[in-house]
């Protein structure tokens, strides 16, 4: 398994083009929104204490969580081409059985969607510190690293569940499109969460990046948070329900439920994922021990 | 019998691609499945393989073999050097030596481009790879499918000569699928395949000798007289040839000998397998 994982890196990274437009995939949004949109949201945010860098951290927070959805499942690709080109019958003739190499494709996409995070978090922070100075404290910093193995992990079970239906590149290319288009609306980067109508905020709270985006929120903006609000509740309970940074079911989810209701998803996700997996073979099997 | 294949049969919706084919190979064999495209021949292979189910039919191994692919398409990773390629599958075998990939590359001849990017290989080249990956488990039996199709003609020998050294040397099973005529000569037996039936099958030589008629071209200044002398209707004649499709080199014999007289030369041609296969498998394309 380890020397199927490390294929899987090695031909990710080693297309130097490939790892660029995902990067640029990741960062076109949050450059189009510094040049479209920030400016905007800055107005509406005038009154606040240090503003500009609590807005920076709230986009870092979302464009983290459209990262892990989209290089997860660009790089899925690989699981999709092998199938499509028949090399998983050359892979499959090998000790290594079905189960293992779907979860090595698995576990390098995950690999590939931390690192990624990881890339687009440097580049975003430096370019947030040059421009506005922002720091950020060694337990935020940490817990985001944390997250982005987490948040990984989940992108791709979920991400998983919808490519085990596609067997052409060419149409999960155009999924990606559409994953990508739809991601930073989704996942409430674009605009918050709370100026969207109920049935949109309906919709951000069925996706399971959106959760990731407001465990980010609360690890990057929390200290700025509380001295902005400086024990003032009810005001800060507003805002984090307005910037997703809390998302609320009857009531605000502390981030305990929130990595609740991500693990059920993961595992949800995890046992529909390996369960088709599963059938699959059992039908193959079957059909051998017919004859 | 190391593999034995009862009726195996496989339908795609309506069409039967492989029909009722029975086989049997030898430990050590070397077996061509010769065939047109299209005939079934890489489907029955996959079957063999158990790539593929069938759809009626059973295959059987005597023990549990192991089994070398070299696949008709590329598998290998265009992006990823020879070496690497070779060690990412080598690590997915359960026990293959750390210095497998090494011995390989010797035997091989791949030292040379070993660090070179797969991609950026040569046809013959690539292949080499190709059956280096196939042996990397130390394989019983080694299927290829079409190894030598799109090679030129010294590659296409080298790669031939190579399958035949492993199968000498290390005593590999070998079967292999070609639509190449000349290189069915080679093996210990050749299997016919077309329309999914298995049209003949036995050495090169008896499926020569049964299906293939010998041509006997006679030169007279007489083709008039000598037609008459010979009971035998050519095949063909004109001004100065007669053309006759024998059975045997013994029927040549005969009328050679007993027109001496009135042949001024005469070019006697054996049945080739070309021979034979058209007569199997007719002129149609498909």
């Amino acid at each position: 398994m380890l020397a199927m994982i490390k294929r899987n890196l090695l031909l990710y990274f080693r297309d130097r083009s490939g790892v660029f437009f995902s990067l640029l995939g990741a960062l076109i949004s949050f450059v189009l929104y510094l040049v479209f949109l920030k400016k905007n949201m800055l107005t509406s945010w005038h009154q606040m204490p240090d503003a500009k860098v609590l807005l920076d951290t709230w986009l870092i927070g979302g464009t983290l969580a459209i990262t892990s959805i989209t290089t997860t499942l660009s790089s899925m690709a690989l699981m999709v081409t092998d199938k499509e080109k028949h090399i998983v019958a050359d892979l499959e003739l090998t000790d290594a059985g079905p189960t293992r190499l779907f979860t090595s494709y698995l576990l390098s996409a995950a690999v590939i969607g931390a690192l990624m995070q990881l890339a687009m978090f440097v580049i975003m922070w430096g370019g947030f510190y040059l421009t506005d100075g922002l720091t950020l404290s060694v337990t935020a910093v940490l817990n985001t690293l944390g997250l982005m193995v987490t948040s990984s992990l989940l992108a791709v079970v979920v991400n998983a569940a919808i490519v085990q239906g596609i067997h052409t590149v060419d149409s999960l290319g155009k999924l990606g499109t559409i994953v990508g288009t739809a991601a930073g609306f989704l996942v409430g980067t674009y605009i918050p969460i709370g100026t969207l109508p109920n049935f949109a905020q309906g919709m951000v709270k069925f996706i399971p990046g959106s959760y990731v985006a407001a465990l980010y929120r609360q690890f990057l903006m929390d200290d700025k948070l509380k001295t902005a609000f400086s024990g003032n509740v009810a005001a800060r309970n507003t805002f984090d329900r307005l910037m997703g940074v809390r998302l609320n079911w009857s009531t605000l989810l502390t981030q305990q439920e929130t990595y609740l209701i991500m693990g059920l998803i993961f595992s949800g996700a995890v046992i529909l994922v390996f369960g088709v997996e599963w059938l699959r073979l059992q039908r193959r099997r079957r059909v051998v021990r017919e004859q | 019998m190391l593999l034995e294949a009862q009726h195996l049969t496989k339908t795609f919706g309506d069409h039967v691609a492989v029909n009722a084919v029975d086989l049997q190979i030898e430990k050590g064999s070397f077996t061509a499945l010769l065939g047109p495209n299209g005939a079934g021949k890489s489907t029955t292979m996959n079957m063999l393989i158990g790539l593929l189910q069938p759809t009626a039919g059973q295959v059987t191994y005597d023990h549990d073999p192991k089994l070398g692919v070299v696949f008709q398409g590329s598998v290998l990773d265009d992006i990823l050097t020879v070496r690497e390629n070779l060690q990412i599958r080598a690590g997915q075998y359960r026990h293959v030596p750390a210095d497998r990939v090494a011995i390989l590359s010797q035997q091989l001849g791949l030292t040379t481009f070993m660090s070179q990017r797969y991609g950026t290989l040569s046809g013959g080249q690539r292949r080499r790879v190709d059956i280096a990956r196939a042996l990397i488990n130390e394989p019983d039996v080694l299927f290829l499918d079409e190894p030598t199709t799109g090679l030129d003609i010294q590659t296409r020998l080298a790669i031939w000569t190579l399958i035949q050294r492993l199968q000498r040397n290390r005593n590999l099973t070998v079967i292999l699928t070609t639509h190449y005529l000349d290189e069915a000569d080679a093996a210990d037996k050749v299997i016919i395949i077309d329309h999914g039936r298995v049209l003949a099958q036995g050495t090169a030589t008896e499926i020569k000798n049964r299906y293939a008629a010998d041509k006997l071209t006679l030169i007279s200044p007489d083709v008039a007289q000598l037609a008459t002398r010979v009971t035998q209707k050519p095949l063909r004649r004109t001004a100065d040839q007669l053309i006759f499709s024998l059975p045997t080199m013994q029927a040549a014999l005969d009328i050679l000998t007993a027109n001496r007289s009135l042949i001024s030369n005469f070019e006697f041609r054996p049945g080739t397998m070309d021979d034979a296969f058209l007569a199997l498998t007719g002129k149609e394309m498909r």
